[in-house]
């Protein structure tokens, strides 16, 4: 009794703090459409905010609800005190969460399998010379005129499919600079940032999903772009690959090349400037800059952790009462 | 012929009332007419003072030509309807581009609010590359032209 009481409990918490955050980051973040700040400085907010109350529920519920209950909850009048109506009730709710969101994610990567393979038939790898810009590791598959023009599919082992009609539409200039669009999108790891924004559904984040796969396409476009050559190439082959209609809808796992507002890419195409990239450049958030942040969290849990837990435990008791 | 423009707003259709409409129609369709054989048509059943008043606001939005012929004036439409929704359409562009600072954020205005992946959009997006393209390169050839008096060789002596 007392481990499904500690379940259920956990649970509780879990679904209470995903719930709250979660309608807090749907109310708050279009506010953040103001900010000045580089595409893919507002990539990396937006996914933050998106996949935040995830991480920030499942590291309370394993940081301070378990060990609370653990520490703090006596073993001996659990018994007599039984699980409680509210924490089983909001437990059941969290394991359907958790259910929904494994079933979302199972679904997603199926349907991507399926169209891929269906994809990849009769496909075969793309010549040394036009895949040279691709690093070694990356597979690049010449595919089907009606398969879609140019797509990253997977995550595992990312591939980049490239039909028939993109190889007689775009020059090679055009074809390398596509091409390190699509690789952009494989080192940001962008289908499994798709896959986990899968795994935590929530009504209202649709929009910031939406805001999350424009910047990053932005964010890709910029990264591909080392001159303005490079920017007329990559324009010139969104407009061309625009005018191909794919047959298929693309699947959760796959980055598609002519995706969000075409007109809006090419504008900022177009007033591609030197100056501007190269600061975008130097003001890039690296990941050892999330150490200071960590270091002072980790300072500050540790500092408060005996009173945060006592805190936690009386919330805990509160809830079954 | 800028004027002309500032009706039409960011749509490529110009935006005329619908007696404007009714007299660019059917100048259109005579090649060019005075306000009297104007109103010989049927279709058009105003007050001759309206026609002329506009038909002279046409005029001087720069969509019609006049001449003078007696004491009256021949008008002629400036453009062919499909030159007029070219020419509308490349100059509300070229506006927008050449508005401000940040010319990225005009044109992204106008587009966004018009269908991606729309033929005739996708035709001036490819203009609209191709002549930054022409510019580009013209300006490299400048600095390639600008630079080789510098390599000219030693004079002999």
């Amino acid at each position: 009794m007392f481990e499904l009481r500690e379940i259920a409990v956990s649970l509780t918490f879990f679904v209470l703090v995903y719930c709250l955050l979660s309608a807090l980051v749907a109310v708050a973040w279009p506010s953040l459409k103001l900010l000045q700040a580089t595409e893919r400085k507002l990539t990396d907010l937006f996914f933050a905010l998106r996949v935040l109350p995830l991480v920030a529920s499942v590291i309370v519920t394993f940081v301070f609800v378990v060990p609370s209950f653990q520490l703090l909850e006596p073993r001996s009048l659990t018994v007599d005190e039984g699980i409680g109506a509210m924490p089983l009730a909001l437990g059941i709710c969290a394991l359907l969460l958790i259910a929904c969101g494994c079933w979302r994610v199972i679904a997603a990567h199926t349907q991507t399998s399926r169209l891929v393979t269906h994809w990849l038939e009769g496909a075969h790898r793309l010549p040394a010379d036009a895949a040279a810009c691709t690093p070694a590791h990356t597979l690049t598959f010449r595919s089907r005129r009606e398969a879609p023009p140019l797509t990253l599919v997977g995550f595992r082992n990312p591939t980049v499919l490239v039909s028939e009609s993109t190889l007689a539409l775009l020059t090679p200039d055009e074809l390398r600079v596509a091409l390190k669009h699509e690789l952009a999108h494989m080192q940001s790891r962008d289908n499994l940032k798709k896959l986990l924004f899968r795994f935590c559904p929530f009504p209202g984040m649709a929009k910031l999903e939406d805001a999350w796969s424009h910047a990053a396409e932005l964010t890709a476009d910029d990264a591909s772009v080392s001159s303005l050559n490079d920017a007329l190439d990559l324009a010139s082959a969104l407009v061309k690959l625009s005018r191909l209609i794919p047959v298929e809808a693309a699947p959760v796992c796959t980055v598609g090349f002519v995706t969000g507002s075409i007109s809006t890419r090419v504008a900022r195409l177009l007033a591609w400037n030197e100056a501007e990239a190269g600061k975008a450049r130097l003001t890039r958030m690296r990941p050892w800059h999330a150490i200071p942040p960590v270091l002072v969290a980790l300072l500050c849990v540790t500092a408060t952790y005996g009173p945060v837990l006592a805190l936690t435990h009386e919330m805990t008791e509160w809830l079954v009462r | 012929m800028t004027k002309a423009f500032s009706i039409f707003g960011s749509s490529s259709r110009p935006r005329l009332g619908p007696l404007e409409q009714q007299l660019l129609q059917a100048l259109w369709t005579r090649g060019s007419a005075t306000v009297r054989e104007l109103l010989k048509d049927d279709s058009i059943h105003q007050a001759y003072t309206t026609v002329m008043t506009t038909v002279d606001r046409l005029y001087k939005k720069g969509l019609l030509n006049r001449v003078e012929e007696g004491r009256a004036f021949r008008y002629t439409p400036r453009h062919t309807p499909e030159e007029l929704q070219r020419v509308t359409a490349l100059e509300s562009i070229r506006q927008l581009l050449g508005s401000g600072g940040a010319s990225a954020l005009p044109l992204s205005y106008l587009v966004e609010a018009l269908s991606t992946h729309d033929a005739q959009l996708l035709d001036e997006l490819q203009l609209l590359v191709e002549r930054k393209r022409r510019e580009l390169q013209s300006r490299q050839v400048k600095i390639r032209e600008g630079a080789a008096p510098e390599k000219k060789p030693p004079e002999q002596r």
